[in-house]
């Protein structure tokens, strides 16, 4: 019984691991700030110019806490030059890139 | 017939349409960021009526505008804009001994062009500020040379001055999240064309936007309803035909536009009610009534 339950344990463990690797696989999500973003009609700026990045598959905007979500795409990364760059060409500044 | 001119130079600068960018103001311009290698679009649709007469002559003038304005962006901070503006202009009055007269024409008017270029900017969480200069002129691209059977038609209802026009300016920009003020200072330094000179422009345009809607922002807020309130203060010196200084042409205005504007990331729909609030013109200069405007910026 006792050999079972650590057996179990084992697997429980595992599955976590592998769910998490999973999901790191699947698409990598970044965050960061942009500041001088204080309207809808300015935001549409920071996406264009975001979406025009290599492997960019969503991006989600809130214009409340200005902070801009990138989902990338299986196998791809956001670095912070290019998120810099983008919002930089959108006439904003980028700030806690993660 | 030329006194009347000053109307037509002043509808000009009233359909002087605000840039496309940002949640801009109605009637005057802002600092706010065009993204580089974009385009903004903005059509706006313009009535003008001017019809207290201190002349006798009864004039009634109106004047109806679909003005285009594009924007693009070279850098983050240089953009360039183009205004085609399309009147229809008419004006009745009557004639020393006459039958009462209609006066009109419609088609392109002078497009202008011009650069802004943002000079200082500090960006912070949820505000920015944004100072930028801009410079352009005026081209002579609506004729000044219309007839119709009574002879050549009179300024006031010519579609262009005929002549280049170069002006310039300041902006001042703050936005929050909460609201939006555009302080613009300019100058139109009108020249000759064909003996008349319009005379030149300068004018001190204030606008405060404030959210409405939603009263409080949630994570998801894609769209905004803000009320517009602006002032604008327009001083247009007296016209010359063949070097003499017209005294029922020119002086000043001060109008007060109070507006609503829907905005989303796509797009802005407006609209607006501008009154004087105050004229000060020259001589027999006929009096603004009103204007009223209505447009849609487009992100693409």
């Amino acid at each position: 019984m006792r050999t079972v339950c650590k057996y179990l344990l084992h697997l429980t463990v595992l599955a976590i691991l592998f769910a998490g690797n999973i999901q790191a696989w699947a698409a990598s999500v970044h965050s960061f700030k942009v500041d001088g973003l204080a309207c809808p009609f300015c935001s549409y700026g920071v996406e264009k110019q975001l979406k025009a990045i290599p492997g960019v598959s969503g991006i989600k905007i809130s214009i409340k806490t200005s902070t801009v979500t990138v989902t990338m795409k299986d196998g791809t990364k956001l670095t912070r030059a290019q998120a810099d760059r983008a919002v930089k060409d959108a006439g904003f500044t980028m700030r806690n890139f993660r | 017939m030329q006194r009347i001119s000053s109307v037509c130079i002043a509808v000009l600068i009233a359909t002087g349409t605000s840039l496309p960018t940002g949640a801009a103001p109605i009637t005057t311009n802002t600092a706010l960021p065009v993204a580089k290698g974009e385009y903004v679009f903005r059509e706006q649709v313009i009535f003008n009526q001017s019809g207290d007469d201190p002349s006798g002559a009864n004039r009634d003038h109106h004047v109806a505008v679909s003005a285009s304005v594009l924007g693009y962006g070279v850098t983050p901070d240089l953009a360039l804009f183009g205004v085609m503006p399309v009147a229809y202009k008419k004006l009745k009055l009557n004639p020393p001994g006459g039958a009462r007269v209609t006066r009109k024409d419609s088609g392109l008017g002078d497009i202008r062009a011009f650069a802004r270029y943002t000079a200082y900017k500090k960006n912070m969480p949820g505000k920015t500020f944004r100072i930028a200069p801009f410079a352009g002129v005026e081209l002579p691209t609506g004729s000044n040379t219309g007839t119709d059977a009574l002879g050549r038609l009179p300024p006031s209802v010519q579609l262009g001055s005929g002549s280049w026009d170069p002006f310039g300016g300041v902006i001042v920009t703050y936005q929050t999240l909460d609201f939006e003020i555009d302080l613009q200072a300019g100058y139109q330094a009108n020249t000759k064309a064909d003996g008349f000179e319009s005379g030149d422009v300068a004018r001190l345009d204030g606008s405060l936007q404030y959210r409405l809607w939603p009263a409080k922002l949630a994570d998801d807020t894609s769209a905004f309803i803000y009320g517009v309130g602006e002032l604008n203060l327009i001083h247009q010196e007296k016209n010359r035909a063949n070097g003499i200084a017209n005294p029922n042409s020119g002086g000043t205005t001060l109008w007060g536009l109070v507006g609503l504007q829907y905005v989303t990331a796509r797009r802005i729909i407006e609209a607006g009610v501008q009154l004087p609030l105050m004229q000060d013109l020259n001589g027999t200069a006929l009096e603004r009534d009103y204007i009223v405007r209505g447009s849609v910026r487009l992100n693409f």
